[in-house]
């Protein structure tokens, strides 16, 4: 089977765009990638097919048909291009396909973009959009939200592994840490535990949104867009290319129940666990063999739950690595060097890209210094749709 | 007028509205939402017979009363179309042992602590009521 390479990679700034254009976000990302990858002015030779992850263009954007406006946009006629709309697996989702793309022999090389151009609408409008992934009948209809779904899991996770609301804000105090110094964060300001949680403002600072979860337990709202240029190893092409290659290793996915509380236990994500031990699979590797992960925490208790599913931690012990600093960048597994989706941002369809390209960026050495892991050798990404109802796992080796 | 000539003005009446979980005519698993396919058995569940076509297979059964709170929120930020401040949720279960999702209207919730189920409109639109779970106390009403 051929080996799959990432030999360039793009991303904009993340945060509130909407004075943009999304087609232009994404084909700004787009080009980036081509850039980073030294095929910019051959890329009509090089590209063979284009993925583009969004959720939302055709409802929040009016603009339907995405792939083929970006493809026009950045002058990429006549490859192939389809979008792919995985809810906020997307992205990851578009790279699963690119990788399938070019072991099936169909391409050589793939450009996959993610974006998101959400604050086009307003907040009602965007939260009514997103809970529309949800079950039509047995969810959505009563108003539920994916924050709704993220808060009755919280509340169960807290009950049963005695996970406190300093450990939510422990992780939010350090993705904002790692976001501060990522220059394409969407929220870069650092937070204190003690403005968020353990003073007398901490309330005001850091106000319920979705019992148990409070506003710095949940991701912004973000626009922007990420990119990838894909290669497979034994193509020609890999000659044109002048960045270091990293391969994708293992890619996979996963679903579970539509509802969540269809799950015999509603705290056990089996779509993460089995889309990891897939990627492990693919990839001959272990949990113990991962230097890094960035893991979709759009509500903080997910990256403890995500980091026990995806075999890093004993079920309920993620929060006893968290206060020993281990998920720190200089700790024993860093987790979310980016930021994460808390920090760093969460556009739906850019998101999955997004948390490859950091994987790329680390495994490159090319992450700032004072977010850099040391001497990473492979690194994992989870990205999850839905609330958990279908995750796709990366992992990526040097 | 009185007796068998009496105007029967039943059918001009609000209906009733219930919650239903389907039972499988094979095996009997209930299903809560409804599912086109039993994970226990196969059988098929022909979705153009709840439409009048052809009788329907799948009993119904109303999914009501008694439940046990599993976990619940209240929610500050909602979706277009709900201008209240803020909604309660829960997942709850019943006696026999299906779940469900909906709407939370009792104080000082505390997991494990039992529920009554009722239908009653969640979501007002126009001519698109939509009816659904309200869990409550067992001292509701």
């Amino acid at each position: 089977m051929r080996k799959v390479c990432v030999v360039g990679i793009g991303h904009t700034v993340f945060g509130n765009l909407h004075h943009l254009d999304l087609v232009d976000l994404m084909g700004h990302a787009s080009l980036n990638a081509l850039e980073d990858a030294g095929v910019l002015a051959e890329r009509r030779e090089i590209v063979d097919q284009v993925f583009v992850a969004n959720m939302g263009a055709g409802r929040v954007n009016i603009q339907s048909a995405i792939a083929s406006a970006l493809v026009s946009r950045i002058g990429l006629e006549s490859c192939m291009a389809e979008a792919v709309e995985n809810g906020p697996a997307s992205g990851a989702s578009a790279v699963k396909l690119g990788v399938m793309a070019i072991k099936s022999g169909m391409a050589d090389a793939v450009l996959v973009t993610g974006g998101e151009m959400m604050n086009a609408v307003t907040r009602w409008i965007s939260t009514d959009f997103v809970a529309s992934m949800l079950h039509h009948e047995a969810e959505y209809a009563y108003g539920m939200t994916l924050p709704s779904l993220a808060a009755l899991f919280t509340r169960l996770y807290m009950q049963r592994y005695g996970v406190t609301e300093r450990d939510l804000a422990l992780i939010a105090v350090k993705s904002h840490e790692n976001a501060a110094k990522n220059p394409y964060a969407h929220l870069k300001t650092p937070c204190t535990l003690e403005a968020i949680c353990e003073s007398d403002g901490a309330d005001h600072a850091n106000p319920i949104i979705a019992d148990p979860l409070r506003l710095y337990g949940i991701c912004p709202v973000s626009d922007g867009a990420a990119s990838l240029l894909l290669c497979a190893e034994d193509s020609p092409k890999m000659r044109h290319f002048t960045k270091p290659p990293v391969t994708i290793s293992g890619i996979a996915s996963a679903t579970d129940t539509h509802c969540v509380h269809l799950r015999a236990d509603p705290l056990i994500l089996d779509a993460v666990r089995l889309a990891a031990e897939r990627a492990y699979t693919m990839a001959g590797l272990t949990p113990r063999d991962i230097s890094f992960a960035e893991l979709h925490d759009a509500f903080v208790i997910l990256e403890l739950a995500i980091a026990e599913e995806a075999g890093f931690f004993e079920r309920g012990t993620a929060h006893l690595a968290l206060r020993r600093d281990e998920t720190r960048v200089n700790g024993r597994l860093p987790i979310n060097t980016s930021g994460g989706l808390k920090a760093k941002g969460h556009p739906l369809g850019a998101t999955g890209v997004s948390q490859i390209y950091e994987l790329v960026k680390q495994l490159r050495g090319q992450a700032e210094p004072e977010r850099r892991v040391r001497d990473p050798k492979h690194g994992m990404a989870v990205n999850f749709g839905g609330f958990g109802n279908n995750v796709v796992v990366t992992i990526c080796s040097r | 007028m009185s007796g068998e000539n009496a105007i029967n003005f039943e059918h001009y009446g609000e209906p009733e509205h219930h919650v239903y979980a389907l039972i499988c005519p094979k095996c009997g698993k209930r299903f809560y939402p409804s599912v086109l396919i039993c994970d226990v058995c196969h059988t098929r569940r022909n979705p153009f017979a709840s439409a009048g076509n052809a009788p329907p297979e799948w009993e119904k059964e109303i999914l009501e009363g008694p439940c046990t709170l599993l976990s619940w929120t209240r929610v500050f930020a909602l979706p277009e179309g709900f201008t209240v401040k803020s909604l309660d949720f829960c997942i709850v279960e019943f006696p026999n042992k299906l779940r469900a999702s909906g709407r939370l209207e009792a104080e000082n919730p505390e997991i494990g602590m039992p529920l009554i189920a009722h239908v009653e409109i969640v979501n007002e639109k126009v001519n698109m009521d939509h009816y659904g779970f309200i869990f409550s106390r067992e001292n509701y009403n």
